[in-house]
C-alpha cells in the first residue's frame, strides 16, 4: 500500500497537526465551521430576549451541541466505512427500533413526538437517521446493483426508505421523511437508475399528494394533521389571514424584506426581538439573518452554502469506491435539500415543512447530524485523494 | 458533475433572486410593515372639563375609571376567539358575548379598541392583572365618566353627555373627533362642548407580538389636554331652593304634571337658577341601561322637557304688565285715567267676563294690576282693536315674547307665540270658520289678559320682567359665566358681549307698571299679598300672579316677579302646570326661591291660601 499523505512525520507536533488535516477538503471544512460559528452567533442574538431569566439558555446549549458535533466530526474521520458497511443492516435495525421507541414512548413538542429521553439528553433519532439512511441505501445499492434488474432495485430502495420515512411521518414529521426520500432518490440517480423510474416516482408522488390533500379529505379520511395541510398550502396564497401558518409566513417575509440591503443589525431587528417572527432560532433563523444583516449577509450565507454543496459534490466525484460515491451523493442531497427547502420556506416560495437549516438552526441532534455528515464527506474526500488519482 | 453544479447554482440563484425581490425591491414596503408591527398608538383619554356654579361648587366633574378593552388586532383567529370566549364565561356572560361585541364594534369602527366592560370593579381588575399573559389583547384602560356630585340637581341646564349620534357623525369627524368619543348632547354640556371637551393624547409605544410594551417603551407622546372648567352663573343654593319649591308645589297640588322656573339677575341677565320638574339623572345617558334611557325618552311625564325654556303656556295675568306697558307706551291709556272695571263687559255684542265676575269699581292702571282686573284690560284691548297698528303685538315683541331669548341653551329653547293677523290666517279653517281668518275684537280681549293664543315660556317672562325691573333693558339670559383653568383663573369671559336692547319705554310709564306690580304683591287688594305681604321692607317683592286657562281643564299657575322692588337683584318666573291659582301654587314657590337668594326665612312667605 502506498504511503498515505496523512502518515508522514507522525512524531512531531507540526506533523500531528498536518496529519490531522492531511487530505481534508479545507473548503468544505472551513465553510462548515464558518457557518456553524455564525449559526451559534445567530442563535445567541436571536434568543437573547426569549427567556428573561436566562438569556444564554439557547446560546449555551447550541455551543455545547456544536462542540459535541465537532468532536463527532473528527471521530468520524477515523472511521473505516468499508468495515462499517458490514454492519449496515444492524444500523438500519437500530434506527427502526429507535424510531419505533420514539413513536411509542417519546416525548413530544407541539403535537409531534420526535424525541427519546436518555437521562438529561434528548435524542432525535430521525435526525441521525438521515446519515444512516444514506449509508444503508448506498451499501444496499452497491451490494445488489449487479444482481438485480433496475426496476426491482428501485422498488427495494423505495421499500427500505419507506419504512423509516413512514414511521417519521407518523410522529408526525413530514419534513424529515421528505429528507429521507431526497437522500434515496439522489443515491438512485447517481447509481445510474433509468430516468423513467424518477418520472414514475414523480407521478406517484403527485397522485399521493392529490389523494392526501384533496381526494381523501373529501371522503372524510384525513391523513395529514390540519396544521400540516395548512403549512403545505399556505405559501400558495399568502394574505392577511392570521391563522398561525400564514402569520408565520407573512412575518418571515416582513422580517426578510425589512432587512433591506444591509440589515437592521442585531439590536434593530424588531421582527425577531419583539417576537413577531416565530421559531426565530429554529426553522426561521434564515429570516433573522436576512433581517439583521440584509441582502448582504443573507447572500453571503447562501454563498457559503454553495461552497459546502459544491465541495460535497467534488468529493462525491472523487470518491474512492462506488459505496463512498453513493454515500456522498446521499449526504450532499441531504444538505442541499434542507438548505433549499428551509430557505425557500423562509422567503415564501416553498411549503412550511419544518426542516431546519443545516449548521444554523438551533437543535442538538440536527447539529450533530450535519457535522457528522460533513465528517463522513471529509473522510470520503480524504480517502479519495489519498488512494486514487483524481478523475473529474 | 457540471449539470449537478448547474442545478445547484440555479436553485441557489432562485433563492438569491427571491431575496433581492423581498429585500431590495420590496424593502421599503416591508420596512413599513415591520414598523407598523412594532409601533402601537395608545390613546390616553383626556378628562372632560368640570362644570361649577358661580362660586365654584361642582355640578359635574369627571371621574377616572378603568374600562376593560380589547385590541382587535391581537385577538384574531381561533386563538383570539378562545380568549374572548374564556373571558365572557369568566365574567358571567354567555360564551359568545364579547366576540359579538368586538365584531359589532369592528364593523362600525375598525381598528379602534373595543370597550368590553365599563367602570370595572376591583375584583375584575385583579382578575385581569393576574392573567395578563393568558389574556393577550385584553387590558384595562383609563377612561373618564361624568360624575354628578349634586345628583339630579340642575339636570336640565347641565344636560348630559353620550356617544356621538349617528346622524351627526360626519360633523364631529370634521371637527377632529374619533368615532367612539363622548360628547355633550344636551344643556350646557352641548352648548359649551368646545371648552369642556378634553383632547385625547396619544403615546406611540414599541410592542412585541403579544402587545406588551417593550424596550424603549414610549417612542413619542402627545399629552392629553384636559377640558376646561366651565363656571356657570348658577347659584347652587338658589337652584336647590327653586327645585325644592317646584317639586313641593307639584306634589302638593295633586293635579300638577310638572313645573318650570327661572331666576335671573335682572341687571345682567345672569341665570341664577333654571329648573324643570319632573327631572332626571344625567348620568343615565352615559352609564344607565338602555331601558332606563328608553323610559326617560318615552315617559308621558316628559322628564327631559326643560319646561323653563321649552314649556309654552298661556301667560295669563302675568301678561297684564305688558298690556299695561303697551297701553301707556302707545297712548291707549293716560296716566291717572280711571276706568270702570265691572264683573263683565259687553263688547261687540259679546259678554266678556272678568275673573270670578269680580267688580273692582272704577280704578286706575296700578290698581288694575294690583287686583288683576280683567275688565280694565278688556277696555284697553278694545281701544287697541279700534286703533291703527298692533300695539299689543308690538309691545309683546319689544319685551322679547314670540322669539327665543337667546339663552345659551340654543338647541332647547321654544319661541312661544305672539298671535297676530298672519297667525290667524295661517291657522284658521277657511272652509268651516272663515270669519276666524281675521283679527277679531275677542282676539284682542283675550290677548290683553295673556290668554287666547298667547304662549310664553318661563324664561321669556323672566326676561320681560327683568326689563321692567332694570329700567327697560331687554337682557340676554346667560348660563355660562367664564371658562377657568385649573387654578380658577378666568381664561375666557362668556358674559361680555351679550346683546342687550332697550324696550323703549319711558321711566314715567315704567314706574307706573312697577307701582302696580309692587301693590299686587303688597297692597291690600294685591292678589299675591297673602304670600309676600309679611316680608320686611328690604325684601319687598313686586310681581304678578297668573292663572292660565288651558284645554286640559285645570289652570296653570304662574308667578313672575322681582325683588327687592326698589333695587331689583332677582327676577323669578315660575309656572306650575295644572297647579291651580297662581297665588296659591306659583307665588309661594317664588317667595321661597327669592328668600334663598336674598336671605330671608322662607317661613315668612305666606301660603297664599285665599279664596280668589
Amino acid at each position: 500500500m502506498a504511503t498515505l499523505p496523512g502518515q508522514v512525520d507522525a512524531g512531531s507536533v507540526r506533523g500531528r497537526a498536518q496529519s490531522a488535516v492531511a487530505g481534508l477538503d479545507l473548503w468544505l471544512l472551513g465553510a462548515a465551521l464558518l457557518v456553524s460559528g455564525f449559526g451559534v452567533y445567530m442563535v445567541m442574538v436571536a434568543t437573547e430576549g426569549d427567556i428573561p431569566v436566562d438569556p444564554d439558555f439557547f446560546f449555551s446549549r447550541q455551543v455545547a451541541y456544536t462542540l459535541i458535533g465537532l468532536v463527532a466530526l473528527f471521530f468520524v474521520l477515523r472511521l473505516d466505512l468499508e468495515r462499517l458497511s458490514r454492519s449496515a443492516w444492524t444500523l438500519y435495525a437500530m434506527l427502526i427500533a429507535a424510531l419505533g421507541i420514539v413513536l411509542v414512548l417519546g416525548s413530544s413538542a407541539r403535537g409531534s413526538t420526535r424525541w427519546i429521553e436518555l437521562g438529561p439528553i434528548r435524542l432525535q433519532p430521525s435526525e441521525l437517521g438521515k446519515v444512516v439512511i444514506a449509508f444503508v441505501i448506498a451499501v444496499l445499492v452497491v451490494e445488489r446493483i449487479r444482481s438485480m434488474d433496475s426496476a426491482r432495485m428501485s422498488l427495494l430502495v423505495a421499500a427500505v426508505t419507506a419504512l423509516p420515512a413512514g414511521i417519521v411521518f407518523l410522529q408526525p414529521d413530514l419534513g424529515t421523511s421528505l429528507v429521507y426520500a431526497a437522500i434515496a432518490l439522489a443515491i438512485l440517480w447517481v447509481a445510474g437508475q433509468p430516468i423513467t423510474h424518477f418520472i414514475v416516482f414523480a407521478a406517484v408522488v403527485m397522485a399521493v399528494v392529490a389523494l392526501v390533500l384533496y381526494a381523501l379529505p373529501a371522503i372524510g379520511v384525513n391523513v395529514l394533521q390540519p396544521y400540516q395541510v395548512d403549512r403545505l398550502t399556505a405559501f400558495v396564497d399568502s394574505g392577511a389571514d392570521r391563522s398561525d401558518t400564514r402569520y408565520q409566513l407573512e412575518q418571515s417575509k416582513v422580517a426578510i424584506g425589512s432587512g433591506g440591503a444591509f440589515g437592521k443589525g442585531p439590536s434593530g431587528a424588531t421582527q425577531t426581538i419583539n417576537d413577531f417572527l416565530p421559531e426565530h432560532h429554529t426553522d426561521f433563523i434564515f429570516a433573522v439573518v436576512a433581517e439583521m444583516f440584509g441582502f448582504l449577509g443573507a447572500g453571503l450565507l447562501i454563498a457559503l452554502y454553495f461552497v459546502i454543496i459544491w465541495r460535497a459534490m467534488v468529493i462525491m466525484r472523487s470518491a474512492g469506491t462506488e459505496m463512498e460515491r453513493l454515500i456522498a451523493a446521499g449526504l450532499t442531497a441531504m444538505l442541499a435539500f434542507q438548505v433549499f427547502v428551509n430557505i425557500g420556506m423562509n422567503v415564501g416560495i416553498m411549503p412550511i415543512t419544518g426542516i431546519p437549516l443545516p449548521f444554523m438552526s438551533y437543535g442538538g441532534s440536527h447539529t450533530l447530524t450535519n457535522l457528522v455528515a460533513v465528517g463522513v464527506l471529509l473522510r470520503i474526500g480524504q480517502r479519495g485523494h489519498g488512494l486514487q488519482p483524481r478523475r473529474v | 458533475m457540471t449539470s449537478f453544479a448547474t442545478v445547484v447554482l440555479v436553485l441557489l440563484g432562485v433563492l438569491a433572486a427571491r431575496l433581492w425581490f423581498l429585500q431590495i425591491i420590496g424593502g421599503g414596503e416591508y420596512q413599513e410593515r415591520a414598523e407598523a408591527n412594532r409601533m402601537r398608538t395608545i390613546i390616553t383619554e383626556a378628562p372632560r372639563g368640570a362644570i361649577t356654579d358661580r362660586h365654584g361648587a361642582p355640578l359635574v366633574t369627571s371621574r377616572e375609571v378603568l374600562n376593560l378593552v380589547a385590541e382587535p388586532q391581537l385577538l384574531t383567529g381561533a386563538h383570539g376567539e378562545a380568549v374572548l370566549r374564556r373571558l365572557s364565561v369568566a365574567l358571567g356572560h354567555r360564551p359568545g358575548y364579547f366576540t359579538a361585541k368586538v365584531r359589532k364594534s369592528q364593523k362600525a369602527r375598525p381598528f379602534e379598541p373595543v370597550v368590553l366592560e365599563e367602570e370595572t370593579g376591583p375584583a375584575l381588575q385583579a382578575y385581569v392583572e393576574e392573567r395578563r399573559m393568558q389574556l393577550p389583547g385584553i387590558r384595562l384602560r383609563t377612561a373618564y365618566v361624568r360624575d354628578y356630585p349634586q345628583g339630579s340637581t340642575a339636570a336640565h341646564l347641565v344636560g348630559y353627555t353620550g356617544a356621538i349620534p349617528v346622524e351627526s357623525a360626519g360633523d364631529y369627524q370634521e371637527r377632529g373627533y374619533l368615532g367612539n368619543e363622548t360628547v355633550g348632547r344636551a344643556g350646557v354640556e352641548a352648548e359649551y362642548e368646545q371648552y369642556l371637551r378634553g383632547i385625547d393624547g396619544y403615546e406611540q409605544v414599541e410592542v412585541d407580538a403579544r402587545g406588551e410594551v417593550v424596550g424603549r417603551g414610549v417612542l413619542a407622546r402627545t399629552p392629553p389636554k384636559p377640558g376646561e372648567t366651565l363656571r356657570l352663573s348658577i347659584d347652587l343654593r338658589v337652584q336647590i331652593a327653586l327645585e325644592a319649591a317646584l317639586r313641593e308645589q307639584v306634589v302638593w297640588s295633586g293635579t300638577s304634571t310638572g313645573a318650570g322656573g327661572v331666576v335671573l339677575d335682572p341687571q345682567t341677565g345672569a341665570v341664577l337658577a333654571l329648573a324643570s320638574y319632573p327631572t332626571f339623572f344625567p348620568g343615565t345617558f352615559e352609564s344607565g341601561s338602555s331601558r332606563d334611557v328608553e323610559r326617560l325618552l318615552t315617559s308621558p311625564s316628559r322628564p327631559l322637557l326643560d319646561r323653563a325654556i321649552a314649556g309654552e303656556y298661556p301667560a295669563a295675568s302675568t301678561f297684564k304688565a305688558i298690556t299695561a306697558a303697551a297701553a301707556l307706551g302707545s297712548g291707549l291709556y293716560t296716566p291717572g285715567e280711571m276706568i270702570d272695571s265691572p264683573g263683565s263687559v259687553v263688547l261687540y255684542k259679546t259678554r266678556f267676563r272678568g275673573f270670578n265676575n269680580l267688580d273692582h269699581g272704577t280704578i286706575d292702571l296700578t290698581t288694575a294690576l294690583e287686583v288683576s282686573s280683567d275688565t280694565f284690560f278688556y277696555e284697553i284691548a278694545d281701544r287697541s282693536y279700534r286703533r291703527q297698528g298692533w300695539p299689543l303685538q308690538d309691545w309683546s315683541r319689544r319685551f322679547g315674547l314670540g322669539g327665543p331669548t337667546g339663552i345659551d341653551l340654543t338647541e332647547g329653547e321654544s319661541s312661544g307665540l305672539v298671535p297676530d293677523l298672519a297667525f290667524k290666517r295661517r291657522t284658521c279653517d277657511r272652509e268651516t270658520d272663515p270669519i276666524n281668518c281675521s283679527w277679531r275684537p275677542g282676539d284682542s280681549v283675550n290677548m290683553s289678559i295673556g290668554q287666547g293664543n298667547v304662549l310664553v315660556t318661563p324664561i321669556q317672562m323672566a326676561v320681560a320682567y327683568a326689563a321692567i325691573a332694570n329700567g327697560g333693558t331687554l337682557v340676554t339670559p346667560t348660563l355660562g359665566r367664564a371658562v377657568v383653568d385649573g387654578d380658577g383663573r378666568v381664561m375666557r369671559d362668556l358674559v361680555s358681549g351679550r346683546a342687550t336692547r332697550s324696550v323703549g319705554i319711558t321711566q314715567n310709564h315704567l314706574n307706573l307698571v312697577r307701582v302696580g306690580l309692587r301693590r299686587a304683591a303688597n297692597g291690600t287688594g294685591g292678589t299675591a299679598t297673602p304670600v309676600f305681604g309679611a316680608l320686611p321692607t328690604a325684601f319687598r317683592v313686586a310681581g304678578k300672579t297668573g292663572t292660565a286657562e288651558n284645554p286640559s281643564g285645570i289652570d296653570h299657575a304662574w308667578y313672575v316677579g322681582y325683588a327687592p322692588g326698589d333695587d331689583p337683584r332677582i327676577v323669578v318666573a315660575i309656572v306650575i302646570e295644572r297647579g291651580g291659582q297662581g297665588a296659591n301654587a306659583a307665588a309661594p314657590a317664588a317667595c321661597q326661591t327669592i328668600g334663598a337668594y336674598l336671605g330671608f326665612d322662607p317661613e315668612r312667605c305666606g301660603s297664599g291660601a285665599k279664596e280668589n
